[in-house]
């Protein structure tokens, strides 16, 4: 799950004690936010979204007043950031920069181990940073990675060249990113800018005021690992991968597999548009993944994605049946499945299916122009099809059904050629001109 | 001694989180097909039950040690909280491989299972493994359910995917076009795998019983490139046959979160980087670009069926109302 700024820096920096901007958060301007701008003589106004690019699609605003501030609040709350709307802003205290770094944590394949990335090249995309300005350093799996190993990797990107005086600070505070890492089950974080900031202080010995070098992180991009041993779900709610709102069938689906273990059928998005008419009715994740794959390289288009598995009881085969056969504007359906080793056919098409499609019938609510194309193996693969074809003639649907002697993805190409030739289908993208 | 060294004549399995309901079930099949090779189960609180017919089950693994010896493989089936300490303790007891069929495991733990292993020498497969078959010697985990030989004929192809389903789907695919497999095996698709391809491949390039490989991958990670790195270093020669799934989500990507990942990753973990590494890694590999071309792939290697071929060229339906 990935986190809001508001949200990393709320609950992970103040508990790791990673040093960051005084902030305020708010939906609309308020006395709160004139009173952070009137104390701090300004602030910067960011976008509470989850987007990146924040600052070049203008939702990261300088302000120097409260009626600037005001404005900008209002208006970034107004915004559309790459497509996403701002659920809150963040009002920070203005930096004094001196120098950006980037860093950040996550878990490499190449080593399949945790790996800090450092670079003096902060600010900037991280794609842009040139290949050899920037370091990967693999850690151990461990909660801790000491101070001293830090100061090692910091003085290999040069970080000593300048600011040697601020270096045992340094490998304190990207010390501690580490144990947030570890600690708050994040699966990445990334600080960019870990700012070099001027700060005033007065001065130990002299009594006066001077200016000394700390450092400050600017930003937090935080993403929780979804199998943390706390389920983040707990802690900050339900998120969408999805910028739009949830459809009802997507909200239905996710009801099934809420209160029974069984099995899993209640994987159903749509995509992002909400297109698409081909309803897909797929099991198991790479045999679902393959399916679809295949679907949209020969030109059909998926109205639907599941993934269902785990050997489902009949009533959960059935309310994701009446789900996918209920979004408007499907020409056909695709069922298809490798060979199960523990899902029941009998149970998950015999009935479950069968008993949707023939409710559907009754009430009048089922499309008998649709082209079904069916190919499935495992337990039980005999009665199962043969009671789904059953099926198919009381309810006069024209469709064809195929065992694991068709390759599961020769099953999409069957689909479009069928709908070509008897629904004059059209194909999309390149396929249609080949 | 045929087999892999994952599973082969000498393996004697204990299976831990043995009285839960999936577990139990796949003792029981496992031992109508391959009696004695489930030795005993270990659930803590439930030493002293016996799972029908006849494995018995301990408190732990040490006790279970102490009952039988010959105990040289743990299969996980605990709860995703529990792995770490399952793994733990199945390492610490010396076993030499451990098959982790749970999944979701916290990605941390997974680190921290892998950093274990690797200093300790043991062979951790998974987590969300589907489990592993070979022919005629034993089968680890429920692939390919109460009756595997149904889906996977005898020969000397290895199946190696990520996705548990298109391990058995793979492996059928491959028996009715006439080729056996020496073993198929779920490494399952989790970030931090215990064993990858390239895990298996040094043992696979010495090992006479493997004749081809045919590797089931997923976008995400760099397993796949790793395994394009060993054949471009000619450490396997044999021929590798590979589908790569995931190549339709790169048009509907956004405007990314982070990109930590990416900056580790440089130009991997996309399907399409997978497959460009791979075709182009040495003239045994074949990248195919429908997952049913993967047969069409091996048998352009060179790969002869041993069994006979019994796919119509144009399969009919079982049914039609067209």
């Amino acid at each position: 799950m990935n986190l809001y700024e508001h949200e990393a820096v709320g609950n992970i920096y103040t508990r790791y004690k990673i040093p960051h901007a005084k902030y305020v958060v708010a939906t609309e301007p308020n006395e709160e936010v004139a009173q952070f701008v009137r104390d701090h003589g300004g602030a910067v106004v960011k976008a509470m979204v989850l987007v990146g690019k924040r600052g070049k699609a203008g939702a990261v605003k300088l302000v120097n007043t409260e009626a600037e501030a005001a404005q900008a609040v209002t208006d970034i709350m107004a915004m559309q950031v790459w497509g996403e709307t701002p659920v809150a802003v963040m009002v920070c205290e203005k930096a004094d920069i001196e120098a950006e770094l980037y860093c950040s944590i996550t878990y490499s394949t190449e080593t399949r181990s945790p790996v800090i990335t450092l670079s003096m090249q902060g600010g900037m995309d991280v794609e842009e940073i040139p290949e050899d300005r920037i370091t990967n350093f693999p850690v151990a799996a461990g909660p801790a990675v000491e101070p001293y190993q830090i100061r090692d990797m910091l003085v290999a990107i040069g970080f000593t060249e300048k600011y040697g005086s601020i270096l045992r600070q340094a490998s304190l505070v990207i010390a501690q990113v580490y144990a947030a890492f570890w600690g708050s089950e994040s699966r990445m974080i990334e600080i960019n800018p870990l700012a070099i900031v001027r700060v005033q202080k007065k001065d130990r010995k002299s009594g006066e005021m001077v200016t000394a070098l700390t450092l400050r992180a600017l930003d937090a991009v935080i993403s929780l690992d979804d199998d943390a041993s706390v389920a983040p779900q707990k802690k900050y709610g339900e998120r969408s991968a999805y910028t739009r709102e949830q459809t009802r069938r997507e909200i239905d689906a996710l009801l099934i597999d809420r209160d029974d273990h069984r099995g899993k059928a209640g994987s159903y998005v749509e995509p992002e548009d909400l297109g698409g008419d081909i309803g897909m009715m797929t099991f198991g994740g790479g045999g679902s993944a393959v399916t679809i794959e295949t679907c949209y390289d020969v030109g059909l288009r998926p109205a639907n994605f599941t993934d269902i598995g785990g050997n489902p009881p009949a009533e959960k085969m059935y309310a994701i049946s009446r789900i996918i056969l209920s979004k408007p504007g499907l020409k056909g359906i695709l069922v298809c499945g490798g060979t199960a080793s523990n899902t029941r056919i009998d149970v998950t098409l015999g009935e479950g299916l069968v008993n949707a499609i023939d409710d559907m019938a009754k009430e009048g609510s089922l499309d008998t122009s649709l082209i079904w194309v069916v190919r499935r193996g495992g337990p039980e693969v005999e009665k199962g099809l043969r009671l789904l074809h059953e099926c198919f003639v009381r309810n006069n649907i024209a469709a064809v059904i195929y065992d694991s002697e068709l390759p599961i993805t020769e099953a999409p190409l069957i689909l479009r050629d069928l709908l070509v030739k008897h629904r004059d289908y059209q194909v999309a993208g390149q396929q249609a001109q080949a | 001694m045929y087999g892999p060294s994952i599973l082969n004549e000498n393996t004697r399995i204990v299976v831990i989180g043995a009285t839960g309901r999936e577990a139990s079930q796949v003792v029981r099949e496992s031992e109508a097909l391959f009696p004695g090779l489930i030795l005993a189960g270990v659930t803590p609180g439930k030493g002293g039950v016996t799972i029908e017919p006849e494995v018995p089950i301990f408190n732990t693994i040490k006790e279970a040690q102490a009952a039988h010896s010959a105990l040289n493989l743990a299969l996980i089936y605990v709860p995703p909280a529990s792995v770490k300490d399952a793994v733990l303790e199945a390492i610490d007891a010396g076993l030499k491989t451990v098959f982790v069929i749970t999944e979701h495991t916290p990605i941390r733990d997974a680190a921290s299972i892998y950093r274990a292993a690797s200093e300790a020498g043991v062979k951790v497969v998974g987590g969300t493994s589907l489990g592993c078959f070979v022919p005629g010697v034993g089968r680890i985990g429920a692939i390919g359910g109460k009756d595997p030989s149904g889906a996977l004929g005898e020969g000397n192809v290895v199946v190696i995917s990520k996705s548990g389903g298109l391990t058995v789907t793979t492996a059928e695919m491959l028996k009715r076009r006439g080729h056996g497999v020496y073993f198929a095996m779920g490494m399952g698709g989790d970030v931090i795998a215990g064993t990858t391809y390239g895990d298996m491949m040094e043992e696979l390039e010495a090992d006479p019983n493997c004749s081809a490989l045919v590797m089931l991958g997923e976008v995400g990670g760099t397993y796949e490139e790793q395994a394009a790195e060993m054949v471009a270093a000619g450490k396997f020669t044999k021929p590798l046959a590979a589908f790569v799934g995931g190549e339709f989500q790169e048009d509907q990507e956004g405007v990314a979160f982070g990109h930590a990942g990416a900056v580790v990753e440089r130009g991997k973990g996309k399907a399409s980087d997978k497959k460009r590494l791979l075709a182009a890694a040495g003239s045994n590999v074949r990248v195919a670009r429908y997952y049913h071309n993967l047969v069409d792939c091996i048998e352009e290697l060179g790969v002869k069926p041993n069994l006979a071929d019994s796919v119509a060229s144009q399969v009919p339906p079982k049914y039609s109302t067209i």
